[in-house]
């Protein structure tokens, strides 16, 4: 019994983080955007608008469902469920601290790409169920995007998976650092399994990883739908794109699956690539930093840190970075990337074989 | 009750229901959506048989690739030939009624004749695995394993299956080519 209120709390604590993160992304996201543009954000509700979003959730709260005449009721209404539980099943595997996460399973990363993909299937059925030409104009063009962006971000996965040779979100998380049971390379020369700290990170094993990241990154904002790659949601020709239709408590949750994402694919880019849980710091002789500042709260701190602070870049390039043309997200795609996480990813075979033996 | 046979049960009932309901639906979009939530209940049906790498394959290919085509192809399609489709929904698969029947009843005889058969005991070859140990736990990590038939034993079917896709894809970009202007 206790174990399975224990399968019922996990989510629950999930999901509340969650909620509270996009409350404050939310406010962040503003702060951030008044700052680009050279004026102040919100200040009116609270002290600097700290109450701002909260205000905001309780109006959509409040707001009444509205079904629009012509829709598919039931597409209509299951839509945002399903868009959200998408992203919210994703968090099942990701490690928060050393051993410290709701399912270790040999399959992590492949069960993540595999269940965000589901995500397209949500935004098709909004598009769909609205009955409305925005909605699906908007949701066609978000799934060319994300059907396409997500070969890129596996390929690049793949780069990476090549070089740790498990998939298992866990034991990614533990070969990075000074409590690793494989030695560990910097950039194939330099053994620092003792060490650890930044060195020991996976972006660090290998020169070409570092650009595999970056592929990564950019990757996973497309598959985000944000700027500068947000085209479904092209407020100047396709009014609000996909979630024309929604409003209310509905509305909320389209616009919390989308943080959701935000922050799942930059802790995913962080457990891969940036090192998890772990810290930056490297045992330097005596000082043994590293062992000191690793463990189960600070394994939290670090996982919370590194992600925020990767929020925090996709915030800034969304309001730095005016929006791709949908040829021009395409040609990006099929013919800068793809090519190039092929290529990394024949180096990481090779690398594999050649170096790290 | 435990929970994994409750959680089989839920799982396989979902599958039937809902895969008895995309055929009978009138509403096409809405059949290819619930479609989603048969493909889903088996890959859980798949965990049950601790085969986890080929439950999220289902859900990656089938439910990311295919259904997602499947869906573009309906919208896609013009009106008309939608109204054809749902006027033949009464016969299966253009089978008059008696001959549809007769081949579903045929199949639940073997189904039943199957059942009938087994006797609630395993197979010599499944029991003598158990005696020496050769089996697999749910905590195992089998895509190692999967790695290394699929490169050893399976290579062939492995490489056929590559130059298969490689030739798809090589099809589709041919085909959705610009024509020569002349």
């Amino acid at each position: 019994m206790g174990e399975i209120l224990l399968h019922i709390l996990v989510p629950i604590v999930i999901f509340g983080f969650i909620a509270l993160f996009t409350l404050f992304a939310v406010y962040a996201e503003r702060k951030v955007a008044g700052f680009v543009q050279d004026r102040l954000g919100p200040m009116e509700t609270g002290k600097f608008g700290l109450l701002q979003t909260f205000a905001d959730i309780l109006k959509l709260l409040q707001k009444e469902l509205i079904n629009p005449a012509a829709a598919d009721k039931i597409l209509f209404a299951i839509a945002p469920v399903i868009i959200f539980v998408a992203v919210f099943i994703g968090y099942s595997v990701v490690p928060w601290a050393p051993d410290f996460l709701p399912a270790d399973t040999h399959t992590g990363l492949f069960f993540i790409m595999a269940v965000v993909s589901i995500d397209a299937l949500g935004i098709l059925m909004a598009g769909w169920g609205s009955n409305n030409k925005y909605s699906l104009l908007g949701s066609i063009r978000a799934i060319a995007q994300m059907v396409s962006y997500e070969i890129p971000v596996g390929l690049s996965l793949i780069a990476a998976v090549m070089i740790t040779q498990t998939l298992n979100l866990n034991e990614i998380a533990i070969n990075q650092g000074v409590l690793s049971t494989e030695s560990i390379h910097f950039l194939g020369f330099w053994d620092v399994s003792e060490i650890g700290g930044v060195f020991a990170w996976n972006i660090f094993q290998a020169p070409h990883l570092i650009v595999v990241y970056v592929i990564f990154f950019v990757a996973t904002l497309a598959e985000c739908n944000r700027a500068p790659f947000d085209i479904p949601e092209a407020e100047s020709e396709l009014i609000g794109g996909f979630h024309t239709e929604y409003g209310g408590i509905r509305f909320a949750f389209v616009f919390l699956a989308e943080y959701a994402m935000m922050f799942l694919v930059a802790m995913l880019g962080v457990v891969i690539f940036l090192g998890g849980w772990n810290t930056p710091f490297p045992n330097i002789g005596p000082v043994q930093l590293a062992d000191w500042t690793t463990g189960l709260v600070w394994g939290i701190f670090w996982t919370l840190s590194k992600t925020l602070l990767i929020v925090g870049v996709q915030m800034w390039i969304r309001w730095t970075l005016p929006r791709f043309r949908a040829d021009q997200l395409m040609n990006l795609c099929w013919k800068v990337m793809i090519p190039i996480a092929f290529a990394c990813m024949a180096i990481s075979g090779l690398w594999r074989i050649l170096v790290m033996n | 009750m435990n929970l994994e046979v409750f959680l089989f049960y839920a799982f396989a009932v979902l599958a039937i229901g809902s895969a008895l309901l995309v055929v009978s639906l009138k509403n096409t979009a809405r059949a290819l959506f619930l479609f989603f939530i048969t493909l889903f209940s088996m890959a859980g049906l798949f965990l049950f048989a601790l085969a986890d790498f080929v439950a999220i394959t289902q859900i990656m290919v089938y439910v990311g690739g295919v259904l997602i085509l499947m869906i573009f192809a309906f919208m896609l399609s013009n009106k008309e030939l939608l109204a054809d489709l749902q006027n033949i929904s009464g016969s299966f698969i253009s089978l008059p009624n008696w001959q549809s029947l007769l081949l579903a009843l045929g199949f639940f005889a073997v189904i039943l004749l199957g059942l009938k058969e087994w006797n609630n005991d395993m197979p010599d070859w499944m029991l003598s695995n158990i005696k020496s140990g050769d089996i697999i736990s749910p905590n195992d990590n089998n895509i190692h394993q999967l790695g290394i038939k699929f490169m050893t034993q399976y290579v062939l079917p492995f490489e056929v299956i590559s130059i298969f896709l490689l030739m798809a894809l090589i099809g589709a970009a041919h085909l959705s080519r610009k024509e020569d202007t002349q």
